[in-house]
């Protein structure tokens, strides 16, 4: 049993322990593929420390334990070889032990056995000696003494100050703040996480004061064209000062918010090597296994992130390693056959751009066999088979996230109970994250996640559709430009923009967002070509505001399914701003957002909540709704799309709902079109005036409360055929 | 140092007074009849009929403004907004109730602790709730006999209120988004 005192250093123990097993493993993979003694000497450091550390603290099973390991890897120093591989295994596979015995003395759980390892290394001593005669002997007690004394000081301190405690009277700092270290605090991750939210607000309050200025020097340009100079000039020139005052602490609040920022990246961050590196020891053995050969290549590993969102992307990241490895690269013989180096590829590839976090797994194996997919899914019966044959090869691809989706037949160590993808999809969206797959048949396939990460801001363009701002990320934007009609191409069912020689899909960010019916792109209408994922698209919108640095936050859950969005972003008078996927913008070649084969409506409400009303309402009797706010846009919409009923409000600031019917009655097109006004007064007045502004129906705010709604669109419809 | 109150000096001292007897009623306990145990619930009306809120559930009335849309979501979804740094989904809460509409509309939003773990969502409400005590025996004999998410407590003069049951409301909208 542990001494009490022992006791409470063990946590701090097993992180320390933890780190040095991890850098003993990955020299440990190192030295099998070629001899370096530097790395040898810092094995063997490591080797040490873990038997001298464990020593101290009373853990005299794990202090043998790792001086056996010392002993199988000693009599090997010097030699100009590659570490063999069943030394490098046997150390593995004890080091794993070891590692599980700490945390279950740490945890109080059942001890494993530690006999099995013992014989292991006892095995592989003796197979050493046996070719390695002499060495051996010598080695174990000269090298132990030897590298006692290279310990580096640093080393021997920790374990002092491991001892310590036990014996040293505590300081009265010690005493006052329990579990402080000489030097560091232990703070509560909650407290930082508060702290971090706390900063992410001064950044927005720090873009609103550059916004606050910016509307300041828009409204002394005002004066300036009114032409009221000589008038205005002591306000302006305060307000000049103020601007001056604005844009100094604007910059100033800048600096602090970069500095907290900076100072608490450093407190709540890792790089993301320390979860990435131990993959290496994946793929060494699942090719062990499989019989496989394997190169992981990791770009971006120093990128840091968030402790608890590297602790999550953990097991996500394993399992699409090891797939990469188990189901994605082919045999070596296979792949030479196919004229590819015999050693397949495995890329993690990480980069933060503003405030999101992407993380791409990719590799050059086979690419996702559809015909096995879509035979797993029938056997499996997870889509009936009508369906799947009309799937496409995304759709397709899309199964292996379906829960108990596995192509393999048989379960083995690595794959094949159907539990995989699907979590890692849930673990990813648990991180209000996003997962994609593309694959491309003989030549591999890429996993691209995309997360939001705590820190930073984001370049975003923001466009006006209708009466929506939105944003469109930075990054995928390649050029603006406006529409002329010699460079379009009108097809009966899609638009194309030439552009710098090649032909680019034309979508109308409205129709995407089912706000309105499909329309050609008119003269001068600003297109924005993004690119995302390898695919272009021209976006029409109806007007560029600007482009803006913005923190993205994750949408609420009751929102976070829409795949249109990556998140949303507070504007500088502290209205949110919806930030559309641009893979989700690009990914559809051809998306027909029209509404032929059902009824039409458009409602007209400046009350969001009465357009959710009535749009719930027509929505359940099987009409598709488009809204707008006011009575100008609905002309607007009008102009371009053709619906089966209008319903509008009467009490609208711009355009009533009296001047809307005229409007539309002035129209041929719209001559016939049934029109419900609706008003929140129940007076015989609205109703005698509506009827001359030519409305087919009347209805109170309290009539539709009352579920008259519906009744009264398919009466004034029915009428409206009975009179054509 | 002793904090006292603060009056601007432009106040007379009969709006003084007037202010201080405003906050000694509201500092007294409220009075209920016979001194029952009971329930302060935050009532408003939907349509034609009476909802109540737990009163502990209620975290604040703002004006209904700065709500983004949200194109491409559920009917009951009227937008997002911004409340205390976060980001808050505003719902419908005559859609969620299956109603079809206010009789005016609604101005406020009610933002509300459904007890999703500390996550706020806010909903529609024509106008600003009023505090109502509801007896306790009332508000059980209610739930007991309800299995939905409303809770329909007959009150004295058979006024009925319908008490709101949050998070169960959520959870059958979030089964029926599953079956969906």
């Amino acid at each position: 049993m542990l001494d009490p005192m022992m006791e409470q250093l063990l946590p701090g123990f097993v992180d320390e322990c933890k780190e040095i097993a991890e850098r003993v493993t990955d020299h440990l993979i190192e030295l099998e593929k070629a001899h370096e003694q530097s790395r040898f000497d810092d094995l063997a450091r490591g080797l040490h420390t873990l038997k001298g550390s464990a020593a101290t603290l009373g853990l005299s099973e794990l202090s043998e334990l790792a001086h056996r390991m010392e002993d199988a890897v000693l009599p090997l120093r010097g030699r100009s070889a590659a570490l063999p591989g069943a030394v490098t295994d046997a150390l593995l596979k004890t080091l794993d032990t070891w590692m599980a015995h700490l945390r279950a003395t740490t945890a109080k759980s059942e001890l494993p056995d530690l006999r099995p390892s013992h014989k292991l290394l006892e095995a592989v001593r003796h197979a050493v000696q046996a070719v390695e005669p002499g060495k051996a002997a010598a080695n174990n007690g000269k090298a132990v003494a030897e590298k006692e004394k290279k310990s580096s000081k640093r080393e021997r301190e920790a374990r002092a100050a491991r001892a310590e405690p036990a014996t040293a009277e505590p300081t009265a700092e010690e005493e006052a703040v329990p579990g402080e270290e000489a030097g560091s605090w232990r703070v509560r991750t909650r407290e930082v996480v508060s702290l971090l939210h706390e900063v992410e607000r001064l950044r927005e309050v720090r873009l609103r004061l550059e916004e606050r200025r910016r509307e300041l020097e828009r409204g002394l340009s005002q004066l300036a064209r009114l032409g009221i100079l000589a008038q205005t000039a002591e306000v302006r020139a305060l307000l000049m000062g103020v601007q001056r005052a604005l844009s100094a602490d604007g910059e100033e609040a800048g600096d602090i918010v970069a500095s907290m920022e900076d100072e608490l990246k450093a407190i709540c961050t890792l790089p993301v090597r320390t979860v990435l590196e131990p993959l290496r020891r994946s793929v060494r053995d699942l090719c062990k296994q499989s019989g496989k050969l394997a190169r992981l290549s990791i770009v971006g590993g120093e990128v840091s992130l968030d402790r608890r969102v590297l602790e999550s992307l953990r097991g996500p990241l394993v399992h699409l390693v090891r797939n990469a490895v188990d189901h994605g690269l082919e045999l070596p013989d296979v792949r030479e056959a196919r004229g590819k180096h015999r050693e397949g590829i495995v890329v993690v590839r990480v980069e933060q751009q503003g405030n999101m976090l992407f993380i791409e797994v990719s590799d050059d194996g086979n690419g996702l066999d559809l015909a096995l997919i879509k035979q797993s899914a029938r056997d499996l019966s997870i889509v009936p088979g009508a369906e799947l044959d009309a799937m496409t090869p995304p759709q397709l691809h899309q199964l292996i996230f379906r829960n108990g989706f596995s192509t393999r037949r048989t379960v083995t160590e690595i794959s094949g109970r159907g539990v995989g993808m699907d979590v890692v999809r849930s673990q990813i969206q648990a991180l209000q994250g996003h997962i994609e797959v593309h694959s491309t048949p003989g030549q591999g396939s890429r996993f691209t996640l995309t997360l939001p990460a705590e820190l930073g801001s984001s370049p975003v363009l923001v466009v006006r559709c209708g009466e929506h701002e939105l944003g469109v990320p930075m990054s995928a934007v390649e050029t603006s430009l406006l529409a002329r009609s010699g460079e379009l191409r009108v097809a009966r069912t899609r638009v194309q923009l030439s552009h710098r020689e090649h032909l680019i899909t034309v979508q109308d960010l409205g129709t995407l967002l089912g706000l309105r019916q499909p329309e050609v792109p008119h003269d001068g209408q600003p297109l924005l070509v993004l690119q995302s994922q390898g695919r272009r698209v021209a976006l029409a919108v109806d007007e560029v505001i600007g482009d803006r640095e913005l923190v993205i936050r994750p949408l609420p859950p009751e929102v976070r399914d829409l795949a249109a969005y990556q998140g949303a972003a507070t504007l500088a008078r502290g209205e949110l701003v919806l930030i559309v996927r641009p893979d989700w913008l690009s990914g559809f070649e051809k998306r027909d957002a029209s509404l032929t084969g059902t009824r039409r409506a458009l409602v007209v409400d400046d009350s969001l909540t009465a357009r959710a009303l009535h749009r719930t309402a027509l929505e359940s009797a099987g009409y598709s709704v488009h809204t707008a706010s006011s009575g100008r846009q609905a002309l607007e919409q009008l102009r371009h799309s053709s619906y089966d009923v209008l319903v509008s409000d009467i009490g609208m600031d711009e355009m009533d709902g009296f001047e809307l019917t005229l409007e539309a009655r002035r129209s041929h097109e719209l001559e016939a079109m049934p029109i419900i006004l609706v008003s929140a007064r129940d007076s015989d007045a609205d109703r005698q005036r509506g009827a001359s502004c030519g409305a087919d129906g009347f209805l109170s705010k309290k009539d539709c409360a009352s579920g008259r709604l519906i009744a009264e669109v398919q009466a004034v419809i029915a009428r409206r055929q009975g009179v054509a | 140092m002793k904090l006292g109150p603060r009056f601007p000096e432009e106040v007379t001292r009969e709006e003084r007074e007037l202010l201080e007897r405003r906050a000694a009623r509201l500092r007294d306990k409220p009075r209920v009849a016979g001194e029952e145990s009971v329930l302060w619930a935050a009532e408003f009306p939907v349509g034609e009929d009476s909802y109540a809120l737990p009163l502990e559930s209620l975290r604040a009335a703002v004006p209904l403004k700065m709500v983004t849309p949200v194109p491409l979501s559920p009917p009951h979804v009227i937008g997002i907004l911004r409340f205390q740094g976060q980001i808050l989904t505003a719902m419908s809460l005559s859609s969620l109730l299956g109603g079809r509409g206010w009789r005016e509309d609604p101005a406020v939003l009610l933002v509300v602790d459904p007890g999703l773990g500390g996550r706020l969502l806010a909903l529609d409400c024509e106008r600003i709730p009023k505090p109502v005590p509801l007896p306790h025996a009332l508000v059980e004999e209610a739930r007991a006999r309800s299995t939905g998410a409303v809770a329909e407590v007959t009150l004295a003069g058979l006024h009925q209120v319908n008490l709101l049951d949050l998070g169960r409301l959520m959870d059958r909208r979030a089964s029926e988004k599953r079956d969906a």
